[in-house]
């Protein structure tokens, strides 16, 4: 009801689960968590092995500024070519 | 009290103003922001008026909650008939500009005809006054604020207004608000132009008394607690929105040389740190701010710094802009983000669908639809940074074949360009595409295409879609206020489950659009984010009125059906690709190339898209065309309409 003060929403239940330190793989698919080294500007996935550039917002809260550039296409480029021999296989 | 605020009806042929109370009953089955606008433009408006005709009416608000003891209520809306679309114009923007209207006496203005010649308007304590604007026209949109202020002798007043775009009637021209707040989306400024309408300017001093002042203001704390203890505001609240950009490109999410890649790879120059060390460096450390009651301060003000407009001052760039300017027409300078940004700004025009068109226009050029004599001997390719600002300027003007053309919007423009144009242009209804590109995220792809306004990330986006957030986290939030147990999957590349989840992020920000609070204060990009169970309190402290969270979905539901009965009135059909809930064919046959290793080789699945938009009608009590069934109708309380009750 509208008054209840005892109650926690969804949202506030759910803000316990933050965690510290940690960011989320950026392969949508794998979202490992991964922990930069305090003060580092790179971080790998040892699940999926793409690799990352770190900022730090504040000193606990790092982010993904993006990818490394060379490795993440160098990825790409392998994946797409399984994707497109697995196109000219179909026809 | 908020409820005493008023509509005023304004007809700038004759001159004549009525006001008049909004009943509770009206109210309770509206609330006000954007859904009681809906309601205004279904009844004020008849079915195929010009959208720049004076019959078109244009709906300026608040919410309800604006101006009050809640955070974030800032929001202004706008709305008529696009001159864009054909079909619901819509826009909504931050600042101070609405908390100043709801001061002045006002929460909504219904405005009707076409003025002989340019005027604005004054809204003073109950007052509104009809002045003359000639001395104003021409003047970009901080100019005219300023004259306006000067002239009023009072440097308090709030005005929102259109720049040359307006004027020049861009179809896809923005009012804006301070430097950068824009209502960008729909050509609303368009409108504004077509009425010699200039400005809107407020002052007000009129309390607005809170219903329980001492559990409103606690109440707040938490809620501030809540907002501000966010991991994606405290990034926000340091780099602004910009980081979404950077990580959305980071693992392919945003398109790039208009839909050929997925990716704006080596774009380190306009990453969202690089453009707040430039912040920093102009401005200072403390180069963030923020719209009304916002803890957030997710605006970042800089100077350009280097170039034929260095030492222009202006805010954000929003990561809209780090597309428009950016990543669709494959830029990569900072500098050109930053001129972009502040010349739309200046002139009133929507960032998205300024860099979108342009990127367009890019690609047609690469194909040889487009050539130099269609440019005036542009060199119009990728990457050309001076084409692509001297394109924006040319718009703003209608310079030259293709300024004018462009400036009437894509799909217009592709019936004058013809030669398989439109096959190129990504929209929806009309409505150029976010930067963003959806083919790996299907949920994302049916916001897109059922988005009432046209292709838009703010009117049903389940980005907490793309946070691979545990099933039984996404059921906590998604089954609230309304009960499901239909499937839901953590899987971004999944159909199973999405159309739920789009359902209930349109009455989410449906629900918010009606409060007149913020996005970034409700679940958008956040899962810790206030929704429904949060807003009841708010609701009562401040206003008196008792909802109870399934009282506020089925407000948002029912707005949200009158914007479709809106769109259904003026021709949305379900497959038309330029009035319809559907993709540009590229969605479907041309695949992802670049980014994380499982968004390459993505497409979206036409089969399954068409089953997603099927589940999304009947969530909405929709047919299989996308019409509302008479038993919705009825269960709405909207049989009826147009029912005139206001």
């Amino acid at each position: 009801m509208a008054i209840d003060g005892k109650k926690q929403s969804a949202a506030e239940s759910l803000r316990k689960t933050r965690t510290f330190g940690k960011v989320r793989c950026h392969n949508p698919s794998c979202m490992d968590r991964l922990v930069p080294e305090p003060g580092s500007d790179h971080v790998k996935c040892p699940t999926c092995k793409m690799e990352y550039r770190i900022f730090w917002v504040n000193p606990n809260l790092p982010r993904i500024r993006g990818p490394v550039w060379d490795v993440n296409r160098k990825i790409a480029q392998e994946k797409m070519s399984i994707y497109e021999s697995s196109k000219k296989g179909d026809k | 009290m908020a409820l005493d605020r008023k509509i005023a009806y304004i007809n700038l042929t004759t001159g004549e103003i009525k006001t008049s109370s909004i009943p509770l009953e009206v109210r309770k089955k509206f609330i006000g922001g954007r859904g009681l606008d809906a309601y205004l433009l279904f009844n004020h408006t008849k079915k195929g008026c010009d959208p720049l005709g004076p019959d078109n009416a244009l709906i300026i608000s608040g919410g309800l909650l604006t101006a009050t003891c809640a955070s974030a209520t800032a929001r202004s809306h706008f709305m008529a008939k696009s001159p864009l679309t054909g079909l619901l114009g819509s826009a909504n923007m931050g600042g101070f500009f609405a908390p100043e209207l709801a001061w002045a006496g006002f929460h909504h203005l219904v405005i009707k005809g076409k003025a002989k010649k340019p005027v604005y308007l004054y809204i003073n304590n109950g007052e509104i006054e009809i002045r003359d604007a000639e001395n104003i026209w021409g003047k970009t949109t901080t100019e005219t604020q300023w004259a306006i202020r000067d002239e009023l002798n009072d440097q308090e007043v709030k005005s929102c207004v259109i720049g040359p775009a307006g004027e020049n009637l861009v179809r896809f021209a923005n009012i804006m608000t301070g430097i950068k707040n824009a209502a960008g989306r729909t050509g609303m400024g368009c409108v504004m132009g077509s009425k010699n309408l200039k400005a809107v300017a407020a002052r007000g001093t009129m309390d607005i008394n809170i219903a329980h002042p001492v559990e409103a203001f606690e109440y707040n704390k938490r809620f501030i607690d809540q907002i501000t203890s966010a991991k994606v505001n405290q990034t926000q609240g340091t780099l602004g929105t910009p980081f979404i950009w950077g990580a959305t490109n980071s693992w392919g999410g945003v398109r790039t040389r208009n839909f050929q890649y997925n990716q704006c790879e080596y774009a380190d120059d306009i990453e969202p740190e690089r453009i707040d060390e430039i912040c920093e460096e102009t401005m200072g450390p403390y180069h963030m701010s923020g719209c009304f009651a916002c803890q957030v301060h997710c605006r970042a003000q800089y100077k350009i710094p280097s170039g034929p407009f260095a030492g222009k001052y202006d805010e954000g760039p929003e990561y809209t802009s780090q597309g428009a300017f950016g990543g669709e027409p494959d830029c990569k300078s900072a500098e050109t983000v930053l001129v972009g940004n502040h010349l739309v700004d200046q002139f009133g025009m929507d960032n998205l669908e300024t860099g979108s068109i342009i990127s367009w226009a890019m690609e047609l050029f690469e194909l040889g639809i487009l050539t130099r004599k269609d440019t005036d001997g542009l060199d119009l390719s990728f990457g050309n940074d001076e084409a692509l600002l001297e394109m924006v300027e040319r718009i703003c003007y209608r310079k030259g074949f293709l300024g004018d053309t462009l400036a009437d919007g894509g799909i217009q423009a592709s019936e004058k360009i013809g030669k398989k144009s439109f096959d190129y242009l990504i929209q929806v209804k009309g409505m150029n595409n976010l930067h963003s590109d959806e083919r790996a995220t299907p949920a994302l792809a049916l916001n897109i295409a059922t988005a009432s306004r046209g292709s838009d990330h703010l009117r049903s986006r389940p980005a907490i879609d793309l946070y691979h957030l545990p099933e039984k986290v996404l059921r906590k939030i998604y089954s609230n206020p309304i009960p499901y147990d239909g499937p839901l999957s953590s899987e971004h590349t999944e159909y199973i489950g999405k159309s739920w989840q789009v359902f209930w992020q349109e009455n989410c920000y449906m629900a918010v659009d009606c409060l007149g609070i913020c996005k970034y204060h409700t679940m958008f990009l956040g899962a810790t984010l206030p929704n429904f169970e949060d807003w009841p309190k708010v609701i009562y402290y401040n206003t008196g009125i008792e909802m109870t969270p399934e009282e506020i979905w089925d407000v948002a539901v029912r707005c949200n059906t009158i914007e479709r009965l809106f769109n259904i009135r003026e021709g949305l059909t379900r497959n038309d690709l330029k009035k319809g809930d559907t993709l540009n064919h590229r969605y479907f046959d041309e695949p992802c190339r670049r980014g994380a290793p499982d968004v390459i080789g993505k497409t979206i699945d036409r089969e399954k898209f068409e089953i997603m938009i099927d589940e999304f009608y009947k969530y909405k009590g929709l047919d299989k065309n996308g019409v509302p069934k008479p038993e919705t109708l009825k269960k709405q309380g909207l049989k009826n309409e147009p029912s005139h009750m206001v």
